[in-house]
């Protein structure tokens, strides 16, 4: 956007910088542990200050760093960091809430030093993830992400917690290991004998010669290992728990930009290194969306936890993610990578309020709340808006990236002649509006309730100034990208077309 | 071009106003909650909308081409799609926000009155109404069906939030908490299934058009460029966006509901937002929907019927904001009723080339125009006039009013003037435009294969006309006229000058607005082909014909006969007590009388099926998803934990086993990959 002088190595510092920040945060132990929390907003804030330099710089392609790591006969790693379309918005989006999540989590008192060294060791991961261009350093950084997570959930989670903790740990962990298996083949058939070149150009330089049936095989695996993160009908189940027990700064995070990370790697692996694998299974990927879109909604009508109800959400608004990358079409794609920021943004506010209702009135459960906008008016406004951008209310975020998927999809209906398959897009978009509203009637709405002790509503608070801000900046977010769209589709447009380029 | 120019400002104050009142409303006005800063906006933006109006109208491009439009790119999609923001002007959009404007503006002050008594609450009242307001006006400058789109959303989320103002700490206590809630939800999910197939529509139109802008898309070049069936099955989708939206049959059952919010919301939505959305969608989708006379013959019925039926459940009810409600669900099928009879005249006339057939479905356009203003100005009347009597004797049962002439002067006369005027009492403004329509309904019968269904039509609307006269003054003769009842007798007298003042502008324009008619009125709203293209507007033609047309038509002296006779039965059975309405109903036991105050049982079937499609078929994925899915992740993962110690024993030590081990299991998985290859390549 605008001609940046360019700051040496400003990809390693978005990975460098947080990790300085959880080590220091671990150490500060005893009596400075009250520190813990505004080091890490220090951190955190310096990192987003330097993500929105990167993402309104005019050539990303001028900060890619290399240095060989391992450079034997038959393997070369090296540590390669890139940034294009596809993940500055991630990179923003990780960088925002990890400030976000930082002022929101006001309350923390059980040892806090330890809660946000995690927190910026989460962001250590998921900026290598999303910065990395190197298989190996993609994997490892992968797995980095796994590692505090699971620690967050099994040491400040809910009752549930270890059972949680372990389930979403083995679940993703199995997934990842598939994932291993994919990059593996693809590593090696690229190099056809030679050095096996971990690096993404040389995988891509050396797919040109693969074999449709090694795509498509190839393709599965990767897709297996992805669409478990993501999470994709019926490789789901783990993310409700988990999201039930996390703490909300964990929720958030993991709602928000981990999830992402599969649909990141669907794009970036599957779409960029194997298209012909991608043509074979789009009918599955189409179908398999469908489920997932419908699916996620019906289940979140059923549940009366709010933030379980917020999970299935996800459920159906990944789905809609990967409807868009199954068009395999411009538009498709590129709203695809629109939603997933779109989601992040919305997702957010979503578990912030979400997770706030156990802090305020001790319970989540939907049917023992009710009518508390009159004890908590501008908690409910921020619920009511955070479920309206998801319910895909045009001028918000939301309605974007639901409009331009579908609206790619009914070029694709049209394509195979089976326009009706957008029914089920339109039926999901009138669940999500139903489970919102109906959610938010029976929690802050009609009487007030009676089902909480008397010690409970004696001590209800509004949100306090921190958690205000947190989600007032996230609200403002929402606002301005759905009002001015082209903020960031400026942003995807040039890297999608590139991409269907080669499909 | 001096105030064209600035067309986007009309939405865009009301807007700021928003954000203004929303955020700071009680710090900068205590006692009104920043309600006066939204007048004022709203009042700029009506003086602004009069002044394009004018401009509109004296400009050549009223003459050459019918609009003034300006259109910029607000971004992208790939494949060539743009989407663009922009206004547009024509004698539609003009009309819209003219009435829109001024109507909302009256609304808001007689709001400071009617709403004095909700403290801080006022802040988020005036804050919502004017987003409402923004909604209407961006509706009506939209320059694409986009943008259009939004607004209409907008208003969409508006009127939820207004429902549901008392959805909690409800004055009336926790059941009218309760009954808030759930009405806005109602509200929205209904219309929300409108909008969804309006969405579907601009799917179509976008990917045929290639553009959403109403420059493309009503341009008879590009529709003839476009796939016949494509367009008709917009066209169809979109209308179902209008079903919603203006609540007509089968998405009618929220507004009845909707009455749960403040009266002054109720004028809003009834008057001069929200349901007049719908309309204002099928005026200016005209040149689309009248490529297949089918689509127009569809509004039609719809609107026909729901005219008719509506009206039937108004006959009965018991709440004075119900009656008014019903009413308004039968007006808007005239509406309809009259744009589909001109349309479907339209559609024929283009099919066989006949101008003069055109000229003359032309009419149907005014009549259906014209009767949604009138209607704008007697309902917002009727609404706040009934919002005076609840403000009075704090009760909405018509059956505790009675008697109130005497204690409420001006709001028993302005309301007599709203209730003449919409039954179509002889030179009131309902008058004229209700027999332009019945006389139009009649002419279509003329023509094409499904000529029959608009006699039928025909005699529906003849028969609602009757049954609206009645209804009506039932309504009028129960509160104001007979015995006082209890809360009759404990009414705080007439309201303060914020609400009578409102009462009376609006009588005016309720009694007299009809005669615009005469004035050339119909040129400025009439729709025309010009060397194929539409326009709106333009057509010099006068207006005095009218007047000949109307009194030397039989049928209108017909009309008029039923009208008197229904107001004369009214003031026999509620005033003077001469027939006892328990005759007719069997003392309220009789089968009609039960499904007219069931709502023919509409209501039922609803939740019934929402609850079985919705969640019915949530708690089956619930349980598949818990016992299923989640069941087997558990079962494998307490199987691998089993085997785990199972396989351990098998840590034997000898390496024959491990070797055949290493083979069973190489065969295992060459068989798998085998397997797995065969499958794929067939793929």
């Amino acid at each position: 956007m605008f001609d940046l002088p360019e700051i040496p190595y400003l990809l390693t510092l978005l990975i460098a910088i947080p990790l300085i920040g959880a080590i220091t945060t671990l150490f500060m132990g005893g009596e400075k542990q009250k520190h813990a929390r505004m080091t890490s907003i220090a951190f955190s804030a310096v990192t987003l200050v330097l993500a929105v330099y990167l993402m309104l710089s005019n050539d990303y392609g001028a900060y890619a760093e290399s240095h060989t790591w391992i450079d034997t006969a038959g393997l070369k790693m090296s540590y390669m960091l890139a940034v294009d379309g596809l993940s500055i918005l991630m990179v923003f989006l990780t960088a925002l809430l990890l400030l976000v999540v930082s002022v929101f989590t006001f309350e923390q008192h059980d040892k806090p030093n330890y809660f946000f060294a995690l927190l910026l060791a989460m962001e250590v991961g998921l900026m290598g993830v999303y910065l990395a261009a190197d298989y190996f350093l993609f994997y490892i950084m992968w797995e980095v992400v796994l590692i505090p997570m699971y620690f967050m959930i099994s040491w400040f989670g809910g009752p549930r917690r270890h059972y949680a903790a372990i389930k979403f740990f083995i679940y993703t962990h199995v997934a990842s290991l598939v994932m291993l298996i994919g990059i593996f083949a693809i590593v090696f058939q690229a190099a056809a004998g030679g050095v096996a070149d971990f690096s993404f150009a040389a995988v891509l330089a050396g797919s040109a010669a693969f074999s449709g049936v090694f795509q498509s095989l190839a393709f599965g695996l990767l897709f297996f290992g992805f669409a478990v993160k993501m999470p994709i009908v019926p490789f789901h189940t783990w993310l409700p728990d988990a999201h039930t027990e996390a703490p909300t700064a964990g929720s958030v995070l993991l709602a928000a930009v981990m999830l992402k990370m599969g649909s990141y790697g669907i794009i970036r692996v599957c779409l960029e290194v194997l298209p012909d694998g991608a043509v074979s299974w789009q009918a599955i990927m189409v179908v398999v969306a469908l489920v997932a879109i419908v699916y996620g909604a019906y289940a979140c009508i059923a549940q009366n936890d709010l933030k379980k109800m917020v999970a299935f959400s996800s459920v159906s608004h990944m789905g809609m993610v990967l409807l868009g990358i199954a068009c395999l079409s411009e538009i498709g794609v590129m709203f695809a990578i629109f939603q997933m920021f779109a989601h992040g943004l919305i997702t957010a506010v979503l578990f912030m309020t979400c997770g706030l209702a156990h802090d305020l009135y001790d319970t989540r459960e939907i049917p023992l709340l009710g009518g508390l906008a009159a004890k908590t008016p501008i908690y409910a406004t921020f619920m009511m808006f955070g479920f309206l951008a998801s319910l895909g209310l045009p001028g918000l975020v939301g309605f974007w990236g639901e409009f331009g998927v579908i609206f790619g999809f009914y070029e694709y209906a049209l394509s195979i002649n089976m326009i009706w398959l957008i029914v089920f897009c339109l039926l999901s978009l009138l669940l999500t509006a139903g489970y919102y509203l109906w959610a938010i009637q029976r929690s802050m709405f009609g009487r007030l309730t009676t089902k909480l002790s008397d010690k409970v509503m004696s001590r209800i608070r509004d949100i306090n100034k921190a958690e205000g801000i947190a989600m007032g900046i996230m609200c403002l977010m929402i606002a301005v990208f759905g009002l001015w769209p082209d903020l960031a589709l400026s942003i995807i447009s040039p890297y999608s077309s590139a991409l269907i380029g080669v499909i | 071009m001096m105030f064209i120019e600035y067309t986007w400002l009309v939405p865009l104050i009301p807007a700021i106003c928003f954000l203004i009142v929303g955020f700071f409303g009680n710090m900068f006005d205590k006692r009104h909650g920043g309600g006066f800063l939204a007048i004022a906006g709203v009042a700029v933006s009506c003086v602004l909308s009069v002044l394009i109006s004018a401009e509109f109208f004296m400009s050549s491009a009223y003459v050459d081409v019918g609009y003034v439009a300006k259109s910029f790119t607000w971004f992208a999609f790939p494949g060539g799609f743009d989407i663009n923001i922009g206004y547009y002007v024509d004698t539609l959009s003009c009309l819209m926000m003219m009435f829109a404007s001024f109507i909302s503006m009256l609304i808001l002050i007689y709001s400071l009155g009617y709403m004095s008594e909700e403290g801080k609450r006022k802040q988020r009242y005036f804050a919502e109404v004017a987003l409402f307001v923004t909604g209407m006006l961006g509706l009506a400058v939209s320059n694409n069906f986009l943008m259009m789109f939004i607004f209409w959303e907008v208003m969409g989320l508006c009127s939820y939030l207004l429902i549901g103002f008392w959805s909690f700490s409800h004055p009336e206590g926790d059941d009218a908490s309760d009954n808030a809630a759930s009405a806005a939800k109602k509200a929205f999910l209904v219309t929300r299934l409108g909008d969804v197939s309006l969405m579907a529509g601009l799917f179509i139109l976008l990917f045929a058009f290639k553009s959403l802008d109403y420059t493309v898309v009503f341009d008879a070049a590009s529709i003839a460029a476009v796939d016949h069936n494509l367009i008709v099955l917009a066209s169809l989708l979109i209308f179902g966006g209008a079903i919603g939206k203006s609540a007509q049959f089968p998405l009618l059952d929220w507004l009845p509901d909707a009455m749960a919010g403040p009266t002054t919301v109720s004028a809003l939505i009834h008057a001069a937002t929200m349901v007049k959305a719908g309309v204002y969608l099928v005026a200016r989708c005209f040149p689309i929907f009248t490529e297949a006379s089918g689509v127009m013959l569809f509004v039609a019925v719809i609107g026909g019927f729901t005219a008719f039926f509506a009206a039937t459940m108004a006959m009965n009810n018991m709440n004075i904001k119900k009656v008014l409600a019903y009413s308004t669900l039968s007006q808007l099928g005239y509406m309809f009723l009259a744009l589909g009879a001109g349309g479907y005249m339209i559609a024929i006339g283009m099919e066989s080339g006949n101008t003069a057939l055109i000229a003359a479905g032309s009419v149907g356009y005014v009549a259906g125009c014209l009767h949604m203003v009138n209607h704008a100005f007697f309902k917002a009347l009727l609404f706040l006039g009934s919002g005076s009597v609840i403000h009075s004797t704090g009760t909405e049962d018509m059956r505790e009013m009675g008697g109130l002439e005497s204690k409420m002067k001006v709001t028993s006369i302005t309301m007599l003037i709203g209730s003449l005027s919409i039954a179509g009492f002889p030179f009131f403004a309902g008058f004229w435009s209700k027999d332009l329509i019945l006389e139009q309904v009649l002419h279509a019968g003329d023509y094409g294969a499904a000529g029959w269904v608009f006699i039928v039509l025909w005699l529906l609307a003849v028969v609602t006309a009757f049954m609206t006269a009645f209804y009506m003054f039932r309504m009028w003769y129960m509160t104001f006229r007979g015995p006082m009842h209890k809360k009759s007798e404990h009414s705080h007298g007439e309201s303060p000058r914020s609400m009578t003042i409102p009462l009376m502008v609006l009588s005016v324009f309720a009694f007299g607005f009809g005669f615009v008619l005469f004035f050339g009125f119909d040129s400025l709203l009439s729709i025309q082909i010009i060397g194929g293209q539409f326009r709106m507007g333009g057509m010099e033609s006068g207006g005095a014909h009218y007047l000949v047309e109307f009194f030397t038509n039989v049928w209108t002296y017909v009309t008029i006969a039923l009208v008197l006779l229904a107001i004369y039965l009214a003031k026999n059975m509620y005033e003077l007590g001469k027939i006892d309405p328990a005759r007719f109903n069997g003392d309220g036991e009789s089968w009609l009388y039960k499904a007219l105050t069931e709502r023919w049982w509409f209501p039922q079937l609803y939740d019934q099926l929402s609850w079985k499609l919705g969640y019915g078929v949530a708690r089956g994925v619930e349980f598949i998803d818990s016992n299923i899915i989640d069941g087997s992740v558990n079962g494998l993962s307490n199987a691998v934990a089993g085997s785990g110690e199972l396989v351990s024993k098998a840590q034997t030590g000898d390496v024959n086993n491990y070797a055949s081990a290493v083979i069973g299991g190489l065969i295992v998985l060459f068989v798998a990959v085998v397997a797995l290859f065969v499958f794929m390549g067939g793929l």
